[in-house]
């Protein structure tokens, strides 16, 4: 008998929308069982139902039976000792999980005191000897330490040592390592992977990261809408779907394997631009970056070195791409150049014009905005959510040409036509249009100005890859049509080796390494390179879906 | 770093449950519009003028000529509380009009610029969050004589830090959202993007806000006038009504007292609680 069984189960809320329909899937011990899907698909709340962690008012059908007895329908303290002795969970954002008022040390004992009814110093000793076990460096010292002194990698190792106080025979990540860096995601994995097969458990692992599902789990089960659309060996289920919708999210997954032929993955690439302007190395480049740095004086603080004599340059229609994690610079690189901060030292060129200072005055502002345009990581956030989304590009549109009102409305529809959308996005507000669309509108109000540079700050970080893939698409397509320069800032390197001919890599505010994406990526020289290459997630079969599908 | 991205579940759990408040919300509102659409229309609805002397009758009871009696001039008390509306409604509205109008101002300037000028103004704030409003409504009318004018600008400067300070905390935090960055780069002016985008983003919230602000002036005022030194009698007042009525609350006529108080009472409870509705409705955390 299975450790975990979900059969049928269906979760309905009281305003009859049915979020889970028929989920059936069983986890063993020792066994890890990725959750995949999109968000929306119902991946997380599959997981919660497990421990009763249900909407107020939801319905819930079918069965779910864990390590032997139902939860559906148990009773509050039987849910509790489920809780309590046969399954805990780790959530995405470990900061959230944590008291920041009280020590890991408090944290930690809690439930061994309250649970396992241990003595003070036991309790203790046994903390740090979990805390030892997710490798953290100091445990003692850790458990009289607040949380806010632990970076997100290192909290989230003591969110794990926290979930296994209780010896859980089932351990569910709901995506624990989204909100980390690629260097701190293996190193979690890493700790999860070892945990799990010292202790036996079972894994219920929930990811949108196909390759990181790939590489971890025994079996898969992909979601969508609320139904399994399809379940198997991990295997198997990557490098031959079966169902449509797998097919389409396998084909939509970046992958970091350097192309090897048609593997119908690569639709768009470098091939995809003109390479004859990046020939003419004596040509002015579109975009020149030359020795910039950045620090920040905060009080009371050493100060940061947030960008150290960086050097960039891209040539006119090329696209470079800046590679590296949190903390190392890429954003305020970015800002600088599109005139939002400050360069402390250095010159910044765009199109033969000097840009380096932020523009003050309306021509200065103007003509800055003109040879650069950004779009922004979040599209939640980036688009002003009272204005709709043709009045936001109508507005950039104005300020910048002298347009009649019905002109510059034709133009709006012209531009959100080139970036796949239509004129009843026009009228539509942020909140209602999906984050795909809203990361469209926002490329279509960049373009609206027209400029030298497009800069593009992780703008597809926070989107579903399905719809990544659009957005990438219809980046492709404007570079071909117009041109464009881009300057793609990026923690992906997947995505990366999808857009740009170009990259470089920075650490700590220095730029560590440079070159070809396909030469960078296949024989990376600097050490923390290799790192970031060897961090990114990948199955240990060999990709190439196309052949393994004729083979089947 | 990936943003994490809110599943559907945890939105769901999120969501705030359907409260029960539409009716108490209702009966608020039903009595704001009556008290509002009688000091509009108070001369057709009055059964008397409000200053009509009636001798037969005086500190009468309840009847079908007074239906809430009168007062020890014989006046009849309905037609004095609807003529009485206008004052006590007109004078904190334009508070609340005044008030907005430069706490907005005032906050957006704090919270945009920063800096000295935000230094500036918290201190000036300060200070007056230290003085009671009333004093400084009393020292206005020492200053410019009795009426409804001078408490009404001096209530103004009084309630704008309030204001100010919640505009201020919201301007913070807006400027920092990447779509004030984005109209940065697309080339607009910080001055534009501050009037035009930002200001109208936390309006709803300050707006619903100062509703509520609304029924503090409102009690604030009617004292003012129950010590003789806001609305002048022979015009009729809410809180000048009171203080006419306290001879005879001696004599056992509690009537002519408690009609202007109860109103009172009623419309700063009705404000209030469509204040806390609006707020909530209009949700947004409220930063300190």
């Amino acid at each position: 008998m299975s450790l975990l069984d979900i059969s049928e189960l269906t979760l309905d809320l009281p305003n009859g929308t049915r979020l889970l329909d028929g989920i059936s899937l069983s986890v063993d011990a020792g066994e890890t069982v990725g959750l995949v899907g999109e968000s929306g698909s119902g991946k997380s709340l599959t997981a919660r139902s497990v421990l009763g962690l249900t909407p107020d008012g939801a319905r819930l059908g079918g069965r779910v039976e864990l390590d032997g007895r139902e939860v559906i329908g148990a009773s509050a303290a039987g849910i509790l000792d489920l809780r309590r002795h046969a399954a805990s969970m780790i959530f995405q954002d470990p900061r959230a999980g944590i008291n920041p008022m009280r020590t890991l040390g408090d944290h930690m004992t809690e439930t061994l005191r309250l649970c396992e009814g241990r003595s003070k110093a036991d309790a203790t000793a046994r903390a740090a000897e979990l805390l030892a076990s997710v490798q953290l460096p100091r445990p003692e010292e850790h458990l009289k330490q607040y949380p806010h002194e632990f970076s997100g990698g290192m909290l989230q190792r003591v969110m794990i040592a926290g979930a296994l106080t209780s010896s859980p025979k089932l351990l569910i990540c709901d995506e624990p390592t989204t909100a980390l860096d690629v260097t701190t995601q293996a190193e979690i994995i890493r700790v999860l992977i070892e945990q799990r097969s010292s202790r036996g458990m079972g894994m219920l692992f929930i990811t949108h990261d196909l390759n990181l599902a790939a590489s971890i789990c025994d079996r898969v089960v992909v979601m969508s809408a609320g139904r399994v659309e399809e379940t198997g060996d991990a295997r198997r289920v990557f490098s031959a779907p079966q169902g449509e919708y797998t097919k389409r999210l396998v084909a939509a997954t970046p992958t970091i394997a350097a192309a090897t032929g048609a593997t119908g993955v690569d639709v768009i690439d470098v091939r995809a631009v003109p390479s004859i302007e990046t020939e003419r190395s004596d040509a002015e480049p579109m975009l020149a970056a030359n020795g910039i740095s950045k620090t920040y004086h905060l009080r009371g603080k050493t100060e940061v070195n947030a960008v150290v004599d960086a050097s960039i340059s891209i040539a006119r229609g090329g696209a470079l791409a800046v590679v590296g994690e949190s903390g190392s610079g890429k954003s305020t690189l970015a800002r600088m150049i599109v005139g939002l901060e400050q360069a402390d030292a250095g010159d910044i060129r765009i199109a033969g014009r000097e840009r380096t200072e932020i523009p003050r005055g309306r021509a200065a502002r103007l003509a800055h905005a003109r040879s650069v345009q950004m779009v922004f990581q979040d599209p939640y956030l980036s688009l002003d959510p009272r204005m709709t989304a043709g009045r936001s590009i109508e507005d950039a549109l104005r300020l910048h040409t002298k347009l009649s009102t019905s002109d510059a409305r034709a133009r709006v529809l012209a531009l959100l036509e080139q970036v796949g959308l239509g004129e009843k996005h026009a009228q539509a507000r942020p909140r209602t249009l999906s984050g795909g669309q809203r990361q469209r509108v926002a490329i279509a109000r960049a373009l609206a100005i027209d400029p030298d540079v497009l800069v593009m700050d992780e703008a597809t970080s926070a989107l579903d890859v399905s719809v990544q893939a659009q957005v990438l698409d219809v980046l492709a397509e404007i570079r071909r049509e117009r041109g464009l320069t881009v300057l793609f800032i990026s923690h992906d390197l997947a995505v990366v080796r999808r857009v740009c001919e170009e990259t470089v890599v920075m650490r700590r505010g220095r730029i560590v390494e440079r070159g070809r994406t396909a030469a960078l990526l296949a024989a990376p020289e600097h050490p923390y390179t290799q790192l970031l290459i060897d961090s990114v997630p990948r199955p240990d079969w060999a990709v190439d879906p196309v052949a393994d599908q004729k083979s089947a | 770093m990936t943003t994490p991205t809110p599943t559907l579940a945890v939105e769901v759990m999120r969501a705030p449950r359907l409260r029960p408040a539409g009716i108490t919300f209702g009966i608020a509102l039903g009595i704001v519009s009556v008290m509002t659409l009688a000091a509009i229309f108070a001369p057709f609805i009055a059964p008397y003028p409000p200053d009509q002397l009636d001798f037969a009758a005086v500190n009468a009871g309840p009847s079908a000529a007074h239906w809430l009696g009168t007062d020890a001039l014989g006046r009849d008390l309905l037609s004095r509380l609807i003529y009485g509306a206008r004052t006590a409604l007109l004078g904190p509205l334009l508070v609340v009009i005044g008030s907005t109008i430069i706490g907005m101002l005032l906050g957006l300037l704090a919270g945009w610029r920063g800096g000295w000028i935000d230094s500036v103004l918290g201190r000036v704030f300060d200070v007056l969050f230290a003085f009671p409003s009333l004093l400084l409504a009393i020292m206005a009318v020492a200053l410019f004589g009795k009426g409804l004018i001078a408490p009404v600008i001096a209530m103004s400067i009084a309630y704008a830090p309030f204001v100010a300070r919640l505009t201020r905390a919201l301007v913070k935090a807006e400027r920092t959202r990447p779509y004030v960055s984005a109209y940065r780069v697309q080339g607009f002016s910080g001055p534009w993007i501050a009037l035009r985008r930002v200001l109208p983003n936390v309006t709803p919230i300050v707006g619903a806000q100062s509703t509520l602000n609304f029924g503090y002036v409102l009690a604030e005022l009617a004292g003012l006038s129950f010590l003789g030194l806001g609305v002048q009698p022979p015009t009729p007042d809410w809180g000048a009504m009171i203080n006419e009525a306290q001879p005879g609350i001696v004599g056992g006529f509690f009537l002519p007292a408690i009609v202007p108080a109860v109103a009172v009472v009623l419309v700063v409870v009705a404000v209030n609680i469509i204040g806390e509705e609006l707020s909530e409705r209009i949700g947004g955390e409220i930063p300190a």
